[in-house]
C-alpha cells in the first residue's frame, strides 16, 4: 500500500455526501449525549460530595446509638478530645388543630444542641439564625420542612402541641447541612433544640430514639479504628466520612448506572439506524467504489476509504454530543447549588468523556463494519453490468474476528461502567437474549409470510410480496420498533400487576393502621379499648426492641459468608419480638413452636428464607446484642414470612425470658372492615397517648405508589426514547429506499395506477409491518413481564386488556402515518421525469 | 508460455466467460483465442451482446474468466488474486468507459491523479496538469464533472487513463455517449496519445469507420471471433 494516503482520498470522496449521514449523526448523538451527560453529572456530584463530606456528615465522625444515651465516660472523652455536637432523632406525630380541622402527620424530629452544626450552616426562610429560632428556649421554637407546612396547613408563628409541650413554628428549613447522609425514611423534618425536646416528655424508656454525636477530633491520630476501640463493648456505631461517602456514592453510581444503561440501549438501538444509514450510503456509492477498483484500488484500500469516512462522521456527531453532555452539570449548576451544595462548581471530568467516546466508537464500528465490509463484494465490472442494489453481507473471517473483539471490548466497557462483573454479565446476557428472541420471532413471522399465499393480483398478495422482497427493509423496521414497544408493554403489565397486587393486599389482607412506640404500661388499656369497640376490630400487638446480631455459631458477623440478598439483616439494628404463643397465621416451615410455659434457655424462630440465605438451620446458635447486653439463642424453628401482606412480620421471634423486663415498646396493627370505626379507634389512641404514632397503610401505599409512579415514568421515558430510535431508523430506511420507491411509483403510474391506489398500497404495507411489530412486542412483552413477575416480584400476572390494545396500536399508527407523510411527495411525483432521471 | 510472448503483449487461449443467474448460465465468451502485438491498436467490433465489452474487461482483469488462459507479457493473469489484479490494472492498464465514470466529488485534476494516488506514487500535480493540457482542458483543471460537457468529461477520462503511463489502453465505446463532432475529436485524441505514449490500444466500438483506423480488427459474434483481419 506504499505511499497510499487513503484519508486524503477519503475526504475528497466524502465531499457533498454529508446529507446522507443525517440519521447516522442523529443516532450517535442521542445515545452519546445521554451517557456523557449522566456520567459527567454523577462525577461532578461525587466530586462535590468528596469535597464536602465532612459537612455532609456533620463532622469528621458520627457516633450513634439507639435507645440508650451515650455513656457519660465516652461523651466526656469526646468533649475533651475535640469539638462535639449532640443530635437526637425520633419519629412522632405532629398534630394541628388549625381552624378546628384536626390534621396529623408522622414527622422526623431532630433535636440539636447549641454546638450544632459543627460544619456548615442551616438555611432558614425567612432569613434567621438558630439562636433566633430553635435555641431561643423561652418560646419553644421549631423549624419545619415545607412539606409539613403544606400538609398541616401551617403558617409561621402558629402554635401546636408536641407531646406535653406547645411549640411555635419559627421558620422553614431551606437547607440542612448534614441531612443528605441521614436518609430520613418516614415523614418530614421538624428541627428543634434538645432543651425543647426534653420539655415534650416524648422520650420514655424503650422509645425508638437515635442518639448521635458529631465529632471533630483535636488530634490527627484519632481515627476510625481508634474510636471503634473506644466504643468496644457498647452499642455505639461509628461512621467516618469515608464510609458515609461510599454509601452515598454507591447510591449515585447505581442511579447513574441505570440511566447510562438507557443511553447504551438507545445507542444499541440507534446502531440499527447507523447500520442502515451506512448501508444506504454504500449502496449509493457502488458506482464510485467500482470506479476506484477499476483504477486499481485494492479491496482493503476501498474498505479503509469508507471506514475513514464513517469515522469522520462519527467524530462530527460525537463531538457535539460530548460537548452537550459535559455542559449538563454547568447548566444544572444553579439548581444543584440551591438544592444540594452551597458552593457547587461544575467541572469537566475525563472519565465520562472517555467512556462515552469508547461506547460510541465501539457501537459505531460494530454496526458499520458489516455494511462497510460489503465494499469487498462490489466488483468493478458493475460499471458495465448493473448488479442488484442489495449487496450481500457475508462477512469474511477477519471481519467476524474483528466483530468478536469489538463485542469483547463492549463487554469490558460495561464491566468498567458497572464495576460489577455479575451485573455486567446479566446486562450483556439480557441484551443478547432479547436480541436473539426478537430476531427469532421476526424470522418466524417472515417465514410464515413467505409460505402463505393470497389470491394472485389481490392487494394482500401484492403487499405480502413487497414486504418479503429481497430489497425490503421491513425486517429492520419490525426489529427496531419491537424493542421499544416490548419494553413499553412489559412495563405496563408489571405496573398493572403490582398495582393490582397492592390494591388487593390493601383491601383484603393488610391492616389499616400501625400503632408504634406503645409503652408497655399502655398496651393493656389499648387492648381494652379495642375489645370494647362495638364493631369488629382486630388488634394485633407484639412487644418489640432492637438489637444486632453479633455472632452466628461463634463466628463474628464480619467474618460470615452469607448470600447477598440477606446481607442487610446483619448490617444494622433489627427489631426483635418475643412470645411463647405461636403468632396467629404464621406458617412453620421447619421445626415446631416451643411450649407455652417454656422457661428454659433462649430459643428463636427465624424467617425461613433469611435462615437459608444465612446458611443456618435448627440447632444453630445466634448471638445478639440488645441494649448493650449479649444474648445467645438457639434456632428452634423457621417460619414463612410474607412481606407482601404488610402485617407485623418479625424476622426474629424469641422465647419469653428475662429479656421481657428490658425497656421495650409495643407495636400494634389494627384491622377493621369499617374504615370509620378503625379511624376513630386510632384517633382515640393517639389523643389519649401522645407518645404513640400511627401510620396509615393507605397513606403509606400512596407514598410508595408515588415513588413507584416516578420510577414508572422514568422507565416509560426510556421506552419512549427507544421508540424514538425506531422512528429514526424508519426515517433512515425511507431515505435509503426513496429512489427505488420513486421509480416503483413511476412505473405504477405509467401502468395506470392512480395516486389514491398507490397511497392505499403504501398504507396497507406499512400497517402490516407495524402490526407485525406489535404482535412480536406483545409476545415478548407478555413473556418478559411474566418471567419478572413470577420469578422476581412473586406477583400474579395481571393484564389490563384495554391499555394493552391501545399500546399495540401505537406502533402501526406511528409507522403508517409517519412513513406516509414522509413519502407523500413521491406519490405526487411526475412519472416521466422520474424515469428519465433514473435512466441517466 | 508462448514463444512469441515478447512481441505479444496480450495472449488469450480458449477464453470462456459464463455468467450465472438464478435461472440459467449465460455463456458470453465461448472460446476466444487472440494475440495482441505490443504498441498496436486493435478494434473489437460486433453486434450488441456479442461479447465485445466482456472481452475488453477480461483483458483489463475486471471480468473473471470461467475457462482458458490470459497472459500479459507472459504472466498468467487468469491466476492472479483480486488484489494482484488490482495491482496489474493500476500499473499496466488505462481504461476509458463509454459513460466516463468520473468521481463526481472530485475535480478534473483530482480525477486524473486518482490512479497514481491509489498506487501511492502521486508526488505532485505536474503530470496531471500536463495531461489535461494535452487533451485541451487547461482551463478546466478545477472543474467538477457536473460542470463539464460530455466531450470534456471523456477527455478527462482519457487523461486519467494515461496518468500511470500504462502499456495497454482499453477504450470501451468511448464515443458512445457523444455527438459526431465530439466523437471525432475524442478519437483523434485517443489515437494521438496512444502513439505518443507508445501504448497498445484495445478499442471496443460498433462504428466500423473508427475501427478501420486501428492496426487490426476483430469481429465477435455470439461470443466467438468470426473475423480477424
Amino acid at each position: 500500500m506504499n505511499n497510499f494516503k487513503f484519508w486524503k482520498l477519503s475526504i475528497k470522496e466524502l465531499r457533498g455526501s454529508f446529507n446522507e449521514f443525517k440519521i447516522v449523526i442523529t443516532s450517535i448523538f442521542l445515545g452519546i449525549f445521554i451517557i456523557s451527560a449522566v456520567g459527567s453529572l454523577s462525577e461532578n456530584l461525587k466530586f462535590e460530595i468528596n469535597n464536602q463530606r465532612s459537612q455532609l456528615l456533620g463532622g469528621s465522625f458520627e457516633l450513634s446509638t439507639t435507645y440508650q444515651k451515650f455513656p457519660q465516660k465516652i461523651k466526656k472523652w469526646l468533649e475533651v478530645n475535640g469539638k462535639v455536637a449532640e443530635v437526637i432523632e425520633l419519629r412522632t406525630m405532629l398534630s394541628s388543630n388549625k381552624n378546628l380541622i384536626n390534621k396529623r402527620r408522622l414527622v422526623e424530629l431532630k433535636a440539636v444542641d447549641e454546638n450544632w452544626p459543627l460544619i456548615g450552616s442551616v438555611s432558614i426562610t425567612p432569613n434567621q439564625t438558630l439562636n433566633q429560632t430553635i435555641n431561643n428556649t423561652n418560646v419553644n421554637g421549631v423549624l419545619i420542612d415545607k412539606n409539613v407546612k403544606n400538609q398541616l396547613s401551617l403558617d409561621l408563628g402558629d402554635t401546636l402541641d408536641l407531646g406535653d409541650s406547645r411549640i411555635v413554628i419559627k421558620g422553614i428549613i431551606k437547607k440542612e447541612p448534614d441531612r443528605m447522609f441521614s436518609f430520613a425514611t418516614f415523614g418530614s423534618r421538624v428541627l428543634l433544640s434538645i432543651k425543647t425536646l426534653q420539655k415534650t416528655n416524648l422520650i420514655v424508656p424503650g422509645s425508638l430514639v437515635k442518639y448521635k454525636i458529631k465529632f471533630i477530633p483535636n488530634k490527627n491520630n484519632i481515627n476510625l479504628s481508634y474510636l471503634n476501640k473506644l466504643v468496644e463493648g457498647t452499642n455505639i456505631t461509628v461512621r467516618g466520612v469515608n464510609s458515609s461517602t461510599n454509601n452515598f456514592n454507591n447510591f449515585i453510581e447505581r442511579t447513574s448506572l441505570f440511566i447510562s444503561m438507557v443511553g447504551l440501549i438507545t445507542l444499541l438501538i440507534s446502531g440499527i439506524g447507523i447500520s442502515n444509514g451506512v448501508k444506504g450510503y454504500i449502496i449509493k456509492k457502488i458506482k464510485n467504489i467500482a470506479i476506484l477498483k477499476s483504477l486499481g484500488a485494492k479491496n482493503m484500500q476501498v474498505f479503509l476509504i469508507y471506514l475513514f469516512q464513517v469515522m469522520v462522521i462519527f467524530l462530527l456527531s460525537i463531538i457535539p454530543a460530548l460537548l452537550a453532555g459535559i455542559s449538563i452539570p454547568f447548566i444544572l449548576s444553579p439548581i444543584i447549588s440551591s438544592e444540594l451544595f452551597d458552593t457547587f462548581q461544575a467541572t469537566i471530568f475525563l472519565k465520562p468523556i472517555i467512556i462515552s467516546f469508547s461506547f460510541g466508537l465501539i457501537v459505531c464500528l460494530l454496526f458499520t463494519i458489516i455494511p462497510i465490509s460489503s465494499t469487498y463484494e462490489i466488483k468493478p465490472i458493475q460499471l458495465i453490468r448493473h448488479a442488484a442494489h442489495n449487496i450481500h453481507n457475508e462477512s469474511s473471517k477477519k471481519i467476524k474476528i474483528f466483530i468478536f473483539f469489538l463485542i469483547c471490548f463492549l463487554s469490558y466497557l460495561i464491566v468498567i461502567m458497572t464495576n460489577d462483573i455479575k451485573l455486567s454479565a446479566y446486562i450483556f446476557t439480557s441484551i443478547f437474549v432479547s436480541f436473539m428472541i426478537l430476531s427469532t420471532l421476526t424470522n418466524i413471522y417472515f417465514y410464515i409470510l413467505k409460505k402463505i399465499n393470497f389470491k394472485i393480483g389481490s392487494l394482500s398478495e401484492f403487499v405480502r410480496k413487497s414486504i418479503i422482497s429481497k430489497n425490503s427493509f421491513s425486517k429492520t423496521i419490525v426489529v427496531s420498533f419491537s424493542i421499544g414497544l416490548s419494553l413499553l408493554i412489559s412495563l405496563n403489565i408489571i405496573e398493572e400487576s403490582l398495582d393490582n397486587k397492592i390494591s388487593k393486599t390493601i383491601n383484603q389482607e393488610a391492616p389499616n393502621h400501625f400503632l408504634i412506640d406503645i409503652q408497655p404500661n399502655q398496651i393493656d388499656t389499648i387492648n381494652k379499648l379495642a375489645s370494647s369497640s362495638k364493631d369488629i376490630l382486630f388488634l394485633n400487638s407484639q412487644p418489640m426492641l432492637r438489637g444486632r446480631i453479633t455472632e452466628i455459631n461463634d463466628i463474628k458477623v464480619e467474618n460470615l459468608k452469607v448470600n447477598k440478598d440477606v446481607e442487610w439483616v446483619l448490617k444494622r439494628d433489627r427489631a426483635f419480638s418475643w412470645t411463647n404463643e405461636r403468632p396467629k397465621n404464621s406458617k412453620l416451615i421447619s421445626g415446631e413452636w416451643w411450649k407455652k410455659d417454656y422457661n428454659g434457655p433462649l430459643l428463636v424462630s427465624m424467617g425461613d428464607k433469611i435462615a437459608k440465605g444465612m446458611n443456618v438451620k435448627i440447632g444453630d446458635n445466634i448471638r445478639f446484642n440488645i441494649l448493650g447486653r449479649n444474648f445467645e439463642a438457639t434456632i428452634y424453628n423457621t417460619r414463612e414470612i410474607i412481606w407482601e401482606n404488610m402485617n407485623i412480620n418479625f424476622i426474629f421471634v424469641l422465647s419469653e425470658s428475662s429479656l421481657t423486663n428490658a425497656p421495650h415498646t409495643w407495636i400494634a396493627s389494627t384491622t377493621s372492615e369499617n374504615k370509620e370505626i378503625n379511624n376513630n379507634f386510632v384517633e382515640k389512641v393517639v389523643t389519649t397517648f401522645s407518645n404513640i404514632s400511627s401510620i396509615s397503610i393507605e397513606e403509606s401505599y400512596k407514598a410508595i405508589k408515588s415513588i413507584l409512579n416516578l420510577l414508572i415514568i422514568i422507565i416509560n421515558s426510556i421506552a419512549l426514547i427507544t421508540l424514538l430510535s425506531g422512528v429514526i431508523v424508519l426515517t433512515g430506511i425511507l431515505d435509503v429506499s426513496k429512489k427505488d420507491k420513486l421509480y416503483e411509483i413511476a412505473i405504477f403510474k405509467i401502468l395506470g395506477a392512480s395516486p389514491k391506489k398507490i397511497s392505499l398500497l403504501w398504507l396497507y404495507e406499512y400497517l402490516i409491518i407495524g402490526l407485525m411489530a406489535s404482535l412480536i412486542s406483545l409476545l415478548i412483552g407478555c413473556l418478559v413481564s411474566f418471567i419478572l413477575l413470577y420469578f422476581v416480584f412473586n406477583v400474579d400476572f395481571y393484564v389490563n386488556y384495554l391499555t394493552l390494545i391501545i399500546l399495540s396500536f401505537i406502533v402501526p399508527i406511528v409507522i403508517t402515518v409517519f412513513s406516509f407523510f414522509k413519502m407523500i411527495k413521491l406519490v405526487l411525483s411526475k412519472p416521466l421525469q422520474v424515469l428519465r432521471a433514473h435512466n441517466h | 508460455m508462448n514463444n512469441n510472448s515478447k512481441k505479444h503483449i496480450i495472449e488469450l487461449e480458449n477464453v470462456h466467460v459464463s455468467l450465472k443467474n438464478n435461472v440459467e448460465t449465460v455463456n458470453i465468451l465461448k472460446g476466444i483465442n487472440l494475440k495482441i502485438l505490443k504498441d498496436n491498436s486493435i478494434s473489437v467490433i460486433g453486434e450488441s451482446g456479442a461479447g465485445k465489452s466482456t472481452l475488453a474487461m477480461t483483458i483489463a482483469g475486471l471480468e473473471l474468466i470461467s475457462k482458458g488462459k490470459i497472459f500479459f507479457k507472459g504472466v498468467a493473469i487468469h491466476d492472479l488474486e483480486e488484489d494482484e489484479l488490482a495491482n496489474y490494472r493500476s500499473k499496466n492498464v488505462g481504461i476509458i468507459f463509454q459513460s466516463f465514470n468520473l468521481l463526481p466529488s472530485m475535480t478534473a485534476l483530482e480525477n486524473v491523479n486518482l490512479p497514481n494516488q491509489i498506487s501511492g506514487v502521486l508526488i505532485d500535480d505536474k503530470k496531471g496538469i500536463e495531461l489535461l493540457k494535452s487533451v485541451g482542458l487547461k482551463k478546466r483543471l478545477n472543474h467538477y464533472p457536473h460542470q463539464l460537457s460530455g466531450g470534456e468529461q471523456q477527455r478527462v477520462a482519457i487523461a486519467r487513463s494515461l496518468i500511470s503511463s500504462p502499456e495497454i489502453i482499453i477504450a470501451d465505446e468511448p464515443t458512445g455517449n457523444l455527438d459526431k463532432r465530439n466523437s471525432e475529436e475524442v478519437m483523434k485524441l485517443i489515437f494521438k496519445l496512444q502513439s505518443d505514449f507508445a501504448s497498445t490500444l484495445i478499442l471496443v466500438t460498433h462504428d466500423e469507420t473508427i475501427a478501420k483506423q486501428c492496426n487490426k480488427i476483430i469481429k465477435l459474434d455470439n461470443g466467438l471471433i468470426v473475423k480477424d483481419e
